[in-house]
């Protein structure tokens, strides 16, 4: 397995996790009868907060597992080498663009069902709350759903146009 | 719409040639992830025409060399 399927796998894992916990957080609060749309909004910012947050903790974690990684696994090799692995191996090119062109397009398709069903639900007079719901899990699992693709195709391969 | 081209590529042939350049040096030349040239060695990945001339420029070698039409090459075998 490539280092950026692995690097995308920790991404998606850290998001679901997240997700979870905002699903029984959110399941916890409806129940006890909060239902205000202003309550649900800065709920939600938090969590979006807290999702960066954690993004970004894990992605500097990963480098420094991975350069400990590559250390280990070339003893023999000096800190020159190891850093030019490591910015290698981390570099963003073609590839990397077109597979993310690829599995941003996936999260767009999340992202515009769940629109649509926020407006139907919001049109049959549904509730807010749910409709808002809708709207933000979709593109929740859109960003994992992308993430999914990625490694997809960094496995698979995947061949210009 | 015409058919798919079969495209491979003498990277891992060419690279042994050059004193067994590593995947390495080969990307750190091209301006791409070692993972781009694993994945073109394993035919997981065609380049674009861009990178297909700088992989050919870090072997000193005219692109024809570096990646092979398999199509083309049946049809002038015939």
């Amino acid at each position: 397995m490539t280092v950026k399927s692995k690097r995308t796998i920790t991404s998606m894992l850290v998001s679901t996790i997240l997700l979870i916990a905002y699903i029984a957080f959110a399941l916890k609060k409806y129940s006890s009868g909060q239902e205000s749309l202003k309550t649900w909004a800065i709920t939600i910012l938090i969590f979006i907060g807290i999702t960066v947050v954690a993004q970004i903790i894990i992605q500097i974690l990963y480098h420094i597992v991975f350069a400990i990684g590559i250390a280990v696994k070339e003893r023999e090799c000096n800190e020159k080498n190891i850093d030019r692995t490591i910015s290698s191996s981390m570099v963003e090119d073609e590839m990397d663009k077109l597979i993310s062109l690829k599995s941003t397009n996936i999260s767009f398709i999340f992202a515009g069902i769940g629109f649509l069903a926020y407006l139907v639900l919001l049109a049959f007079g549904g509730p807010a709350v749910l409709a808002l719901h809708i709207l933000f899990g979709s593109f929740l699992t859109g960003v994992i759903a992308a993430g999914g693709v990625s490694v997809y195709f960094y496995e698979r391969g995947i061949q210009n146009g | 719409m015409g058919k798919k081209l079969i495209i491979t590529n003498n990277i891992r042939k060419l690279r042994f040639n050059m004193n067994e350049m590593t995947q390495l040096e080969l990307a750190e030349k091209a301006g791409v992830s070692r993972q781009t040239i694993v994945a073109l060695e394993a035919g997981k990945y065609s380049p674009s025409l861009e990178l297909a001339f700088r992989i050919a420029d870090a072997f000193s070698v005219p692109i024809g060399d570096v990646f092979i039409n398999e199509r083309k090459e049946k049809y002038y075998d015939k």
